[in-house]
């Protein structure tokens, strides 16, 4: 029961917030933000999208079929979306099965307290039209954020 | 339990077989959108290795440790309710035939080792969920339930690892009849799409048995 990565999504289509744990065995090991997963970043927002562009097309009324969780040989991706456009996805190991109430809490208790109530941080994470459609680069840095989400998640690193 | 579809796709990302089990659920999809499908499904396999976690990659003891090994579970996809004795005697006075190969009645009694390594095993969504068998050859079964399991005996089971390895046996009965009555057709040109009037009756019967 181990997380691997956690990542934020804007409707810009832009990674705003990555984490990602190299060793189970330490909760602080791994990158915050980093620049080198870039790339891994929008092969995992590719890859969500057009599967989430299928089963919307499948769903059989007009409610949007989302896409909860995606199992994958070694490993799981579990998503939630919200109204405003955000992705919350986690990967985890293939044995869990669902990630959804995490996720939840972590939008509704850490992502809204200290980023959208949070008047120094930028409204929209792309300051320009220069920086939408997967070209921003502009990224949570707010401590207590991080904080808090590492607090949070910690204890289900090495579960 | 009730499955939607199912599609077959072949090792270069091509539809070759696509059928719905419910009027609805193709209202707003065309054959163009199906062979869409197919290709995301194929080509989210490709990306899928590359987004390996790191952490999985580091600690290459812990990534051997994972058991693809699929085990059998008797009777999957076909007819339910009685001994083996009787169903073989039911099978033979079907009208439709029976199913099975010359290996027995349930096609394979011994557990299996699982190709999809690295690939999408399981999508699950609020409305369906969809399940991905791949053959060594590249072969890929895809299936989509409405509910998240395809076992009869235990429709409420909300264990992923059991959901997956019932539709793993499944889709390889469905690989089964596929080498049977579709590879052994010899008026079948490889990586066509699928016309055989035997083969869709055997996946309708076998779908069936499945409620």
């Amino acid at each position: 029961m181990a997380i691997y990565s956690f990542w934020i999504f804007d409707k810009h289509c832009n990674c705003i917030f990555d984490r990602e744990w190299t060793l189970i065995s330490n909760s602080a090991s791994g990158t915050i933000n980093s620049k080198q997963t870039e790339e891994t970043a929008k092969l995992l927002y590719g890859m969500i999208y057009s599967l989430r562009s299928v089963t919307q097309k499948l769903s059989r009324d007009d409610t949007a079929n989302d896409v909860r969780s995606i199992s994958i040989g070694k490993y799981r991706i579990h998503t939630y979306c919200t109204a405003s456009g955000l992705w919350f996805v986690l990967l985890s190991d293939y044995k869990q099965a669902s990630y959804a109430h995490v996720l939840q809490y972590i939008h509704s208790h850490i992502y809204v307290k200290y980023v959208t109530h949070n008047i120094l941080s930028p409204y929209d994470f792309a300051a320009n039209e220069n920086e939408t459609r997967g070209q921003g680069f502009r990224k949570i840095g707010n401590r207590n954020f991080i904080s808090s989400l590492e607090a949070f998640l910690a204890p289900m690193i090495a579960q | 339990m009730a499955v939607r579809m199912l599609l077959v796709i072949n090792k270069s990302g091509g539809l070759i077989y696509h059928r719905s089990f419910e009027g609805d659920v193709d209202k707003g999809l065309n054959s163009n959108d199906y062979l869409i499908l197919a290709s995301i499904l194929h080509g989210s396999f490709a990306i899928a290795t590359q987004l390996t976690p790191k952490a999985l990659q580091l600690s290459q003891s812990s990534s051997k440790n994972i058991d693809y090994t699929v085990p059998y579970i008797p009777y999957v996809g076909m007819p339910r309710g009685r001994t083996s004795s009787e169903r073989s005697k039911y099978g033979a006075s079907a009208p439709q035939g029976k199913l099975g190969s010359f290996k027995g009645d349930d096609f394979f009694k011994e557990s299996f080792q699982s190709w999809n390594r690295s690939g999408v095993r399981q999508l699950c969504t609020d409305q369906f969920t969809m399940y991905i068998y791949q053959t060594m050859t590249g072969l890929k079964f895809v299936v989509a339930c409405s509910q998240g399991t395809l076992s009869p005996a235990n429709p409420s089971s909300s264990n992923n690892i059991f959901n997956i390895h019932v539709a793993d046996n499944f889709l390889r009965k469905i690989y089964c009849l596929y080498s049977d009555y579709v590879m052994k057709d010899p008026f079948y040109s490889l990586e066509m799409p699928i016309k055989s009037t035997l083969f869709d009756k055997k996946v309708k019967q076998m779908v069936d048995n499945l409620v």
